[in-house]
């Protein structure tokens, strides 16, 4: 984990750019991994389908199932670190090459500091780069604990979910089972938590490389307001990770009630709502980036045609 | 009109002018918000059904009522699931179309040639495992409903549908393995598209400006 925190660092400004990151290689081997591991669940699912095997190797398809979701998510996370390190090469780049490309252009005389409209939305106009938003501050250092809990969550999940396997005793299997459950979306959702902060550790570092190159030329620097895809991405991000606690709570009470079928029958599309609102989150995250990079590339343009 | 040319590691078309998006980055421009509100309408309602389905186990309800609103809760999740990863994948798809788009018009602002990466293998695997998750998760989704409303309140029907649904679970779990697979692929080959703006960026001072 150390070794993954040092790699988000920013890297040298004379770093070798066509060197490769030998991370994507390993995302996508950690990514096959989780492909393997929700393959062999299926093979659990059909033999029991097929009565090959008992009924109560579900609870460890189930287990082994969102084990290999949340390895595939891992790789997600360690390619999104490569992308981070990336940035800041890309950034660097246009650092060093802007200076030579960009129009001769006199002075600019009186300018108009404060807010801007741009083709991407409004934005504003300032002396000096402006700092990190509170949330992108907050997601550098969130990812992290977010990236590590998860898989914790995960792995205790998956050891409950063999335990609830060899279970004899009803209560104890239901307990197990709860508690199987509530554990391991709770980690899947810390993990979706984690993406979504790396995410948002992306647009902390296209805002500040952004402002750093239009500095260093010294010029006015633009900057994105922040969209309202990004408020809506803040808002999903957070109710589904409070959904992906409120359910662990409440497998929790479910552990030990007396219908537990009535319980699971709502938990289940709960726990699954909570993914689904964080995903919806990461696609409001996306598109927001999208929208940072068209803006980024046409302020690179004018500085290039203008030279202001 | 644009030519290929392979360099270094990097297989690049040469024009004088921005290529602009591709197919499936159009796409992707277009079709990530129908697919975001989808998912959302599909999540929203998939709540509803399990709520309604606690709801019947409660008061006793029918055995086929119930193994109805299983399978029906869980195709009309799923499908949402589908329209999320979806959504996903084309918000992925367009922001490399900005890197595509916006980086050939960098370096046409610049009177430079420009250059721009052929779509590299992992974008291919992206989009085609893209597409066949997409399709195991629907077909699972759908055979869901379809099942639905095949189930008596008899024994050998009420076991059948329990049978299905073990399958059709295994089966949609893997289209989400596979999905989350294609969309690690796909920000796998931003990393490509950005060490290749990034060396090309250095490369442009040093080329004479074109007309």
């Amino acid at each position: 984990m150390t070794a993954l925190a040092e790699l988000v660092k920013r890297p040298p400004p004379d770093a070798d750019p066509t060197q490769k990151l030998r991370v994507r290689n390993v995302a996508i081997a950690v990514g096959l991994a989780g492909v393997a591991l929700v393959a062999a669940a299926l093979v659990g699912n059909l033999l029991v389908a097929s009565d090959d095997a008992g009924v109560d190797n579900l609870f460890w398809t189930f287990g082994v199932s969102i084990t290999g979701f949340a390895t595939l998510k891992l790789g997600i996370a360690l390619v999104l670190t490569g992308i981070v390190v990336r940035l800041w090469m890309r950034v660097d780049a246009v650092r060093a090459a802007l200076p030579h490309l960009k129009a001769d252009s006199d002075p600019e005389g009186n300018v108009q500091y404060g807010n801007i409209e741009t083709p991407f939305g409004p934005g504003t106009l300032t002396e000096k780069a402006p700092g990190l938003l509170p949330p992108q501050a907050m997601a550098r250092i969130m990812w992290k604990p977010m990236i590590l809990m998860g898989p914790m969550l995960v792995l205790v999940g998956l050891a409950l979910s063999f335990a609830t396997t060899g279970a004899d005793d009803p209560d104890t299997s239901q307990a197990l089972w709860a508690w199987t459950q509530g554990t391991q979306f709770l980690g899947e959702a810390m993990l979706l938590a984690g993406i979504s902060f790396l995410l948002g550790t992306i647009l902390a570092g296209l805002r500040e490389g952004g402002g750093e190159v239009q500095e260093s030329l010294g010029l006015a620097v633009k900057t994105l307001r922040m969209p309202t895809s990004a408020k809506f991405f803040l808002v999903l991000m957070f109710t589904g990770l409070m959904l992906g606690i409120a359910q662990f709570v409440l497998y929790g009470i479910a552990a030990y009630v007396d219908d537990p079928a009535t319980w699971f029958a709502w938990l289940g599309p709960l726990r699954e709502l909570s993914l689904g609102i964080l995903l919806s989150g990461i696609v409001l995250a996306l598109f927001t980036i999208g929208t940072v990079l068209g803006f980024q590339h046409w302020r690179i343009r004018q500085i290039i045609e203008t030279g202001r | 009109m644009a030519t290929a040319t392979a360099r270094a590691d990097f297989k690049i078309e040469t024009s004088t002018r921005s290529l602009g998006y591709n197919l499936p980055q159009r796409m992707g421009r277009l079709l990530w918000f129908p697919m975001f509100l989808m998912a959302l309408m599909f999540f929203g309602a998939g709540m509803v059904l399990g709520i309604v389905r606690a709801d019947e186990i409660s008061d006793g309800g029918a055995a086929d009522t119930i193994a109805t609103l299983q399978h029906v809760q869980a195709g009309v999740m799923f499908l949402g699931f589908a329209s999320v990863f979806a959504a996903i994948s084309f918000a992925i798809a367009r922001i490399l179309g900005q890197f595509r788009a916006g980086g050939g018009e960098a370096q046409a602002a610049a009177r430079r040639s420009v250059e721009t990466l052929k779509m590299p293998g992992t974008a291919k695997l992206f989009i085609g495992l893209m597409a066949v998750a997409l399709m195991t998760i629907v077909v699972a989704s759908v055979l869901h409903l379809v099942f639905a409303f095949d189930i008596d309140n008899t024994p050998a029907s009420l076991a059948d549908a329990e049978e299905r649904f073990i399958v059709l679970e295994g089966v949609r779990r893997t289209g989400v393995a596979v999905f989350l697979f294609a969309i690690l692929l796909g920000l796998a080959t931003i990393i490509r598209v950005l060490r290749f703006q990034a060396v090309r960026m250095r490369e442009l001072p040093d080329e004479e400006p074109t007309l």
